[in-house]
């Protein structure tokens, strides 16, 4: 179920950005939300969090993004951030082959804590880096296939890819949302004579004080 | 419209504590020139004492009559005036060097002092420091080749030693051949210097985007480069004297303000001091934070998010309808605006990201003299700007709470500590 509010939006999506310290996650929101890059931006400590309204298919979808701390010993407080994420951008640095290596843990770490359907893009980022690159676009390509992931190079410092990796993202999950609804209508086209209530049961696929915005939970 | 609670003191709904009315200003942090707000409300009326012991300048003798001006201070020059940056600077670094110790072993009063209360003393005390720190410098920054080199040097002679004193036997214990770069060994130097290798990067990343906006800290100025190298090795050397949390990112924001003070003593002997000066009053300070940093504790009763727990209550004791909108009414709307997603970097550096360093400054001079301890004064000074802007967080819903409490709106800073010197005692149940 997605979030319907107010006018201003028809969709609220949760979108958790994360990855290795240093790969530019904070400019990649910093340059999606208000088109700004900073070579010397800080250190994002815990969460930081930003918000923009698109459009998607005729509909209204505000995106909130949540940058989370990069480094290992933040990941256990910023696993809580991950609920009711329904996408998520997994940022590596092509020029620092670790960062490549380490998306396998950041895989893990989604699947331990966040929605199993939750849309994943994988972003190669600092594309604008040629001569430092350290992993191929081919080696990026094919890992993402593997691993049944959308894919695209970034570059947060010349503004290249940015807008599609999260239109891309926020897209997937707009289509997922619909075929639920139409399959919902189905469903309940199908359930009996009509005029004849039908129960409903809502089931909060979250624990306790969790968030209601989760389009992806069963 | 504000109600008037039971449990909410009649002094929070001043209209004094209201924050300016929201703009879409940018903030201008670390604008460090100015202290003063330009459009603030009214200053408040002068409120009791504050915790600060106004005695410990005066004890300490005047360092202030080091400052070309020799106006006589006032009793809380926080309140009454704002202090000019040199002043803050001197006074802070009296807080710092005399009451790290106290504060973290009360028991144990000055007795313990990192800096004895006599400051004439102090001259003797840096060099003592100094000298400390010399040596951990020398033991923990060497790089691999060096220490293998060392340590086959030592066991060369040992060995001449041994072979000189029996002659005929010879001893083979001493010889290591794991000490080499492609050594699998897992107490291997060279094995430990890649392990290192990671944090070191991590330490070298963020000290580079430590203010950014501060000549003093960023650039390519050779005064920069110079004390980002010294940010550097105190902060590679805690990592190493502190195996069970190492570096964590946030650690140099820390240490950051630290140094600044002291590398801007008006004594240029001091000033030569500022990096050993720094390291020890960054680890007392690490000493009475560090669970904060430690993940391992982080769900345990003194890790940070209990005290972010901590910090809900206070609120709700002292503000119970702020309390209930941020946690319990926007959460039935939408989502809680739970501390962990604003007081986390808060409580874990110290306020250092949400105000500016002469700000900052300001802050922890109080948070660290305050008779109840810095951890509690640190959490009465969260719970003080939540009310600051309470009227526009009871306006606000999810979102626009937590936009503005990321980034918190320019204050003045007296205002805070005044209503955080409010929440002390007892409460109105």
């Amino acid at each position: 179920m997605a979030h319907r509010v107010d006018h201003e939006y028809d969709y609220l999506f949760k979108i958790v950005l994360i990855g290795d310290s240093g790969v530019g996650k904070s400019n990649i929101l910093s340059r999606f939300t208000r088109n700004e890059f900073s070579l010397d931006s800080k250190s994002t400590i815990g969460v930081e969090f930003a918000t923009k309204t698109l459009q998607i298919e005729a509909k209204t979808v505000k995106a909130q993004i949540w940058d989370t701390a990069g480094q290992e010993r933040y990941r256990a407080i910023t696993s809580a951030y991950y609920r009711g994420a329904v996408g998520a951008l997994l940022v590596y640095d092509i020029t620092k082959k670790q960062t490549f290596d380490n998306v396998q843990r950041w895989l893990r770490e989604l699947r331990d804590h966040a929605d199993s359907n939750i849309v994943i893009m994988m972003a190669g980022n600092k594309s604008d880096l040629t001569h430092l690159r350290a992993v191929s676009e081919n080696d990026g390509q094919e890992f993402a296939e593997k691993e049944g992931l959308s894919f695209l190079e970034t570059s947060a410092l010349e503004s290249h890819n940015v807008e599609k990796a999260f239109q891309t993202v926020l897209t997937e999950i707009y289509h997922i949302i619909n075929k639920k609804a139409l399959a919902a209508q189905e469903a309940a086209r199908n359930s009996g004579p009509p005029g004849q209530g039908t129960t409903i049961h809502v089931v909060d696929s979250s624990d306790a004080g969790s968030s209601k915005s989760s389009c992806c939970s069963s | 419209m504000v109600m008037k609670k039971k449990s909410v003191p009649e002094w929070l709904n001043s209209p004094l504590w209201y924050s300016k009315p929201p703009d879409d200003r940018p903030i201008s942090h670390y604008n460090t020139k100015t202290l003063r707000p330009d459009s603030s409300p009214p200053p408040p009326p002068p409120p009791p004492p504050l915790s600060k012991s106004p005695s410990l300048p005066a004890l300490l003798g005047s360092e202030r009559s080091d400052l070309p001006s020799g106006e006589p201070s006032p009793c809380h020059p926080w309140l009454e005036e704002e202090p000019r940056d040199s002043e803050l600077l001197v006074d802070f670094r009296i807080t710092v060097r005399v009451t790290l110790h106290v504060v973290a072993a009360p028991s144990e009063q000055l007795l313990l002092g990192y800096f004895p209360l006599d400051h004439t003393l102090w001259a003797l005390e840096l060099e003592k420091k100094m000298k400390q720190y010399n040596k951990l410098k020398d033991d923990l920054l060497l790089n691999p080749s060096e220490i293998t080199r060392r340590m086959e040097a030592s066991a060369a002679t040992k060995t001449e030693e041994l072979a000189n004193e029996n002659i005929g036997l010879l001893s083979r214990s001493e010889i290591k051949h794991e000490e080499h770069p492609l050594s699998l060994s897992k107490t291997s130097v060279w094995n430990q210097y890649f392990q290192e290798a990671e944090i070191l990067e991590q330490i070298d990343r963020d000290v580079k985007r430590t203010h950014p906006e501060m000549e003093f800290f960023c650039g390519d100025s050779p005064i920069a480069k110079t004390n980002q190298e010294a940010l550097r090795r105190i902060l590679i050397i805690f990592t190493k004297l502190n195996p069970s949390i190492k570096y964590v990112q946030g650690m140099h924001e820390v240490v950051a303000p630290l140094f600044y003070v002291f590398r801007n003593d008006l004594d240029g002997t001091n000033a030569t001091f500022a990096e050993a000066d720094t390291f020890f009053c960054f680890a007392e300070l690490l000493n009475i934070f560090r669970d904060n940093f430690c993940k391992q504790l982080d769900y345990s009763v003194v890790g940070i998010q209990s005290k972010m727990e901590k910090l809900s209550q206070l609120l709700k004791r002292h503000d119970e309808e702020l309390w209930r909108h941020l946690e319990v009414i926007t959460k039935v709307i939408y989502l809680q605006v739970s501390p962990q997603f604003y007081a986390f970097r808060w409580i874990s550096i110290l306020l250092m990201r949400e105000f500016n360093l002469t700000e900052c400054l300001h802050i922890w001079d109080v948070l660290l003299s305050d008779p109840e301890g810095p951890q509690e004064t640190l959490l009465r000074i969260c719970c003080a700007m939540l009310i600051l802007v309470r009227r526009r967080l009871l306006a606000g819903d999810f979102i626009a709470n937590l936009k503005l409490l990321q980034n918190f709106p320019n204050t003045n800073i007296s205002h805070i500590l005044h209503i955080a010197n409010k929440l002390r005692g007892p409460t109105v149940d």
